[in-house]
């Protein structure tokens, strides 16, 4: 294996404490929050493991350190939460869109008869997945405007408008309006929370 | 429609700032051996980005002195070519070439001729160019005519035809090492969606005045050529949810020895430019482009 310190890119002589912030730092970033619907996913949950690991392996050899466990990846969250299964044909579509395969998911939502809330949904996931953001937040919004009161839309939409890596603030160029984004990412951030426990 | 993707020079350090000027030298050097004039006629930014991203995740970088027509009176660090900078410069050729051969086909008067001189200098680095890169060279070839059978056809989309820039950027992944070719591939599509949007909102005036297709007035509407708020906001949202996900992808590639001006470029230099593009104050800071120390080797614009 590698070496644990490397993976957190810490000095072996670091403090616990430093460790600690190094692990909490690169969770975080490779949270799969950040890669909900990501084609990268797999990716992102592989690095997430190397991480937990090496961070494992050092507060084992450290004993002392104050060990607490190392965040558990929440899998897949997104579609697993809600499945409301309108026909048997959206189900085969979330699982092509889930699998990558999206040309198939693409024409099965072509040849759908009806135009609802969920199809809107299911196209929307579908263009965020191939990246065409703008399509997709059309569509979303179309969804959410259709059934305002369903979570997982909502929280597409969310994804769509905060998802991926949250970029620093420049220090210079103008101000950006940030407060009501930050705001929205909280609410959202304590949605999935709550719906996460749920699962467990 | 190239030079967007540009470091935020204040954020950065000044060993930061000397790579990337080293790299900066060292592509047009580069172009300069491989193609002649002809190649570092074409020298933008972007290539600059692609070059870095392309280094391998265990190799430095080798510096040396050197001279040249912009600067002759003092040597300058530049990178020594290695494979990055050879793949970078061939990709460049080929993808001006194409946008030459565009332009002469969109372009009427003045604008036409100067496209078929610029296409008529550019042939004989093409040549070199795509017998060296011929998987590329055909990938840019569909692409770009995919882009002009939507643009013939005014869609009213920003997806679509940005998808095919997209694609065509991210099929520069190509020369990546296979481990980290899939993330990379992903933020090239999304750093080229946005150069593609950012560009066809920088081009928009000018569309409007001349009656040909722009992108953002046919998804929008739009009647002339002042974009309304609402618009603007709309366009900034998607242009920065496609950095975050470039962003998310770039932090899945091994680290290498030009991580720190990548990470600039992405979480900082990328944003600003889609600032000041929306906000209209692109333009100045591209003309005051030479002064900046980044941008001393001249010809950034294409």
């Amino acid at each position: 294996m590698t070496d644990p310190y490397k993976v957190l890119g810490v000095s072996p002589s670091a403090t616990d404490d430093e460790v600690k912030k190094a692990y909490r730092e690169l969770a975080k970033k490779y949270h799969p929050d950040n890669y909900v619907d990501n084609p990268l996913a797999d990716l992102a949950q592989e690095k997430m493991k190397e991480i937990n690991e090496a961070y494992d392996l050092i507060t084992k050899q450290r004993k002392g350190g104050g060990r607490q466990g190392s965040y558990q990846s929440s899998g897949q969250s997104g579609y697993q939460g809600s499945y409301q299964s309108s026909g048997a044909n959206y189900a085969q579509i979330r699982q092509a869109i889930q699998s990558g395969n999206l040309q198939y998911a693409e024409q099965l939502l072509d040849a759908c008869p009806t135009r609802d809330a969920e199809w809107n949904f299911l196209m929307g996931s579908l263009y965020y997945r191939k990246g065409w953001l703008d399509d997709a937040r059309s569509f979303l919004q179309r969804a959410c405007s259709m059934d305002p009161y369903n979570q997982e839309y909502k929280q597409a939409l969310n994804a769509v408008n905060a998802g991926g890596m949250p970029y620093r603030q420049a220090g210079y160029g103008p101000p950006t309006q940030q407060g009501p984004d930050m705001c929205d990412m909280c609410t959202a951030m304590m949605c999935m929370n709550m719906m996460c426990n749920g699962c467990r | 429609m190239f030079g967007y993707v540009r470091p935020d020079v204040p954020e950065m350090r000044v060993r930061e700032l000397e790579r990337f000027r080293a790299c900066y030298c060292g592509l047009c050097h580069e172009l300069g051996r491989e193609y002649g004039l002809a190649g570092r006629s074409i020298l933008n930014y972007d290539f600059v980005f692609l070059t870095m991203l392309l280094w391998g995740d265990k190799e430095t970088c080798d510096y040396e002195l050197r001279r040249c027509a912009v600067h002759p009176c003092k040597k300058r660090c530049v990178c020594q070519s290695a494979y990055p900078l050879t793949v970078a410069a061939g990709y460049s050729v080929i993808l001006a070439y194409w946008k030459a051969d565009d332009a002469v086909r969109d372009s009427r008067g003045v604008k036409r001729l100067g496209a078929v001189c610029a296409r008529r200098f550019l042939r004989g680095a093409y040549k070199k160019a795509a017998g060296k890169y011929g998987d590329f060279d055909l990938e840019v070839q569909a692409r770009l005519s995919e882009l002009s059978k939507l643009e013939s056809e005014r869609v009213p989309s920003l997806d679509r035809p940005a998808d095919e820039f997209a694609r065509l950027l991210s099929s520069a992944g190509l020369a990546a090492a296979e481990s980290s070719r899939r993330a990379l591939e992903q933020v090239l599509y999304h750093v080229g969606r946005v150069i593609y949007l950012a560009d066809a909102y920088f081009d928009l005036k000018e569309d409007m005045e001349a009656g040909r297709y722009n992108p953002v007035a046919a998804r929008y509407g739009l009647g002339g050529p002042d974009a309304p708020e609402e618009v603007k906001n709309s366009l900034l949202e998607t242009m920065m949810a496609s950095t975050r996900l470039a962003a998310a992808a770039f932090e899945l590639l091994p680290a290498s020895y030009w991580t720190p001006v990548t990470a600039n470029m992405i979480y900082s230099g990328i944003p600003n430019m889609c600032r000041q593009v929306l906000a209209g104050t692109y333009r100045m800071i591209k003309r005051r482009a030479p002064k900046s120390p980044s941008a001393t080797a001249g010809g950034t614009e294409s």
